[in-house]
């Protein structure tokens, strides 16, 4: 019997890890030079008091811009513009009647800056799951493009990201930090 | 600049002496309905580093849940004294595994392994195990996977390795690891934000998406060339997906204003948008067979799983338990899918049959995500945020033995197993 002993060696590769370093293939340019700095902060506080975050859009807030300082070029203008976060209700992705006069003045101040152009975050808080998330942060984001749009913006100025529940500007597990994150944020940048 | 750490192969030597079978081999455990656990003994192996290769091949067979390890204090025999069945009768055990190891000059493993049946006395394999000394635990999950495959029939999920995500300082990186999660290692992506890896059916290859400079985009990393191709690109939100034998991937983009289902193809880069609905269609895979696309739709007016073709028609609704349904993934034989539900206010991991029924929670701590099974099915790995962070969990396909395998106090997510 034991003279018919098959005998084979079989080699398997394992990856294991050399301390080499190697350049990754970098892909083809997608040129959206300014962006990325914009893209890597976490939110800025908005000029209100943290404590009035959680509180839906304040009233008496009629300006949805703060300007730093006195007007200088059109270029600080853009930089400093800070814009009311649109909330949302969980799971869902439509502008709340109450965030729709801040859209109004986004709007009016987007057609008095013609060199500006409008980057929407989408964002979720963390009780949905990650990917699904990333799907509804871009949708979230593309609510209030369009709205944007209907009230007469460009939607070549318009452009939308989701971060899903990756990038939360609150991490407590309770509604109001929930709610903060249920958002979209919207920054300007220069065009072109 | 972005580099990767060089993943290099190294090789593992196995010599196989394998006696001549029988017709029909026979089968120690029944893995499809096992009656009673198979009580065998892992014996360290004689020669240095011998316990330690033990205890790996001993931790794998033990996580399956279908052996009774006999512990040390109950052995009778030495691991420097030949087997002899007479010292085992006594004993509940049915199998006994021991075996020789040496170390040279040159710092290499030389394993000799053998399993014995004590009912008869007789060899049952022998098999040589050549390696570097740093590869201490794959030859661990080698020895493991033979000894597993002797007893039941089947190849094991041992010899898989394991990609997952990880965050550290707002960075995050996709590991390499062992199938149990240990000697994980970045392979240098770097990036802010990448999200859902995913293997190529070779296993050669991993796709994902990752947040560059404003967009998401789908890439494909060769893991033995390391160059990482842009699949899709575009403004908005585009994520991966799943690649099937032919490199075709199915992912999902808001290219066309919403979020939707697209095909690429692997023979000419042509993309196909395989789903028009105005609600959310997002994670998409194929299932095992090639056939199918199973994907999240909130068209009904909340996420639930679908099923359709690969041309994006006969689309039928698999989930109507629970008003949030997500993260579906096939098990490898395609008789069961994996998926997030959504029960009392968190996320639960459940299976249920590829036609909606017949569904099982199997989680119940914390809030759990992303799951995904095994290449032998009989094991799923997710994340959890049970420790107050997300952590990559694994457990049995019924759901015993949920552990914690990614490292301790470190954000880690999106766990695959390759298919190999």
């Amino acid at each position: 019997m034991r003279k018919y002993f098959l005998i084979f060696a079989v080699a398997i590769a394992l990856v294991s890890v050399g301390c080499a370093k190697k350049k990754v293939v970098t892909e083809p340019a997608v040129k959206q030079p300014e962006q990325a700095k914009t893209q890597t902060q976490p939110a800025p506080a908005p000029k209100a008091p943290a404590s009035e975050e959680g509180v839906k859009t304040q009233p008496e807030n009629t300006s949805q811009v703060a300007k730093a300082t006195p007007p200088s070029t059109e270029e600080t203008e853009i930089k400093n513009a800070r814009f009311q976060d649109v909330h949302f209700d969980f799971d869902r992705y439509d502008v709340k009647e109450n965030d729709k006069p801040g859209l109004k003045n986004v709007a009016d101040w987007l057609g008095k800056h013609p060199d500006a152009k409008l980057m929407i975050e989408g964002n979720c808080d963390e009780r949905g799951t990650a990917e699904y998330n990333l799907a509804l942060g871009e949708k979230r984001a593309n609510s209030v493009k369009e709205y944007l749009v209907a009230l007469g913006i460009p939607a070549d100025r318009l452009e939308t990201i989701s971060y899903g529940k990756e990038k939360p500007i609150c991490t407590e597990h309770n509604e109001s930090c929930w709610y903060k994150n249920r958002r979209a944020h919207m920054i300007a940048v220069k065009k072109g | 600049m972005r580099t990767l750490i060089l993943i290099s192969a190294a090789f593992l030597m196995l010599t196989g002496l394998l006696l001549p079978a029988p017709a029909g081999a026979k089968i120690y455990i029944d893995i499809s309905s096992p009656e009673r656990k198979l009580p065998i003994a892992i014996s360290p192996l004689n020669g240095p580093m011998g316990a330690e290769i033990a205890k790996v091949v001993s931790s794998d067979l033990d996580y399956t849940g279908l052996f009774v390890l006999l512990g040390e204090k109950g052995f009778s025999e030495r691991p420097y004294e030949p087997f002899n069945r007479d010292n085992w009768l006594a004993t509940s055990v049915i199998c006994v595994m021991k075996g020789n190891v040496s170390l040279n000059g040159e710092g290499r493993l030389d394993a000799r392994v053998s399993l014995y049946d004590v009912q008869s006395g007789k060899e049952l394999y022998r098999k040589r195990y050549q390696a570097p000394e740093a590869l201490i635990r794959p030859i661990g999950h080698a020895i493991a996977d033979d000894v597993y495959r002797e007893l039941t029939g089947t190849k094991s999920a041992f010899r898989a390795r394991l990609a997952f995500v990880t965050q550290k300082h707002g960075i995050r990186d996709i590991n390499l690891a062992d199938w149990d999660g240990q000697r994980a290692r970045p392979i240098g992506l770097m990036d802010r934000l990448v999200m859902t890896p995913r293997w190529s059916r070779d296993g050669n290859s991993l796709l994902y998406s990752s947040e560059r400079r404003g967009r998401w985009s789908v890439y494909l990393l060769d893991l033995k060339t390391l160059r990482e191709k842009l699949i899709y690109t575009g403004r908005g939100t585009n994520l991966a997906g799943d690649i099937d034998a032919q490199g075709d991937i199915v992912f999902s983009s808001s290219a066309g204003g919403n979020q939707d289902i697209y095909l690429y193809r692997a023979s000419d880069g042509k993309v196909e948008r395989l789903t028009r609905t105005s609600g959310i269609d997002v994670s998409p895979s194929f299932s095992p067979d090639g056939k199918k696309i199973v994907f999240i739709s909130d068209r009904s007016g909340s996420p639930q799983i679908y099923l359709m073709d690969l041309n994006g028609y006969n689309t039928v609704r698999l989930s109507f338990k629970g008003s949030y349904n997500t993260c579906p993934s096939w098990s490898p034989q395609g008789d069961r899918l994996v998926f997030a539900g959504r029960y009392q206010g968190r996320n639960q991991i459940f299976t249920m049959k590829p036609d909606g029924s017949d569904t099982v929670m199997l989680t119940d701590t914390g809030s759990n995500e992303d799951p995904a099974f095994s290449p032998d099915g009989r094991f799923i790995v997710f994340t959890s945020y049970r420790d107050g962070y997300s952590a990559v969990y694994v457990m049995r396909a019924n759901g015993e033995g949920q552990k914690r395998i990614s490292p301790p106090g470190v954000r880690a997510f999106g766990g695959r197993w390759s298919p190999n």
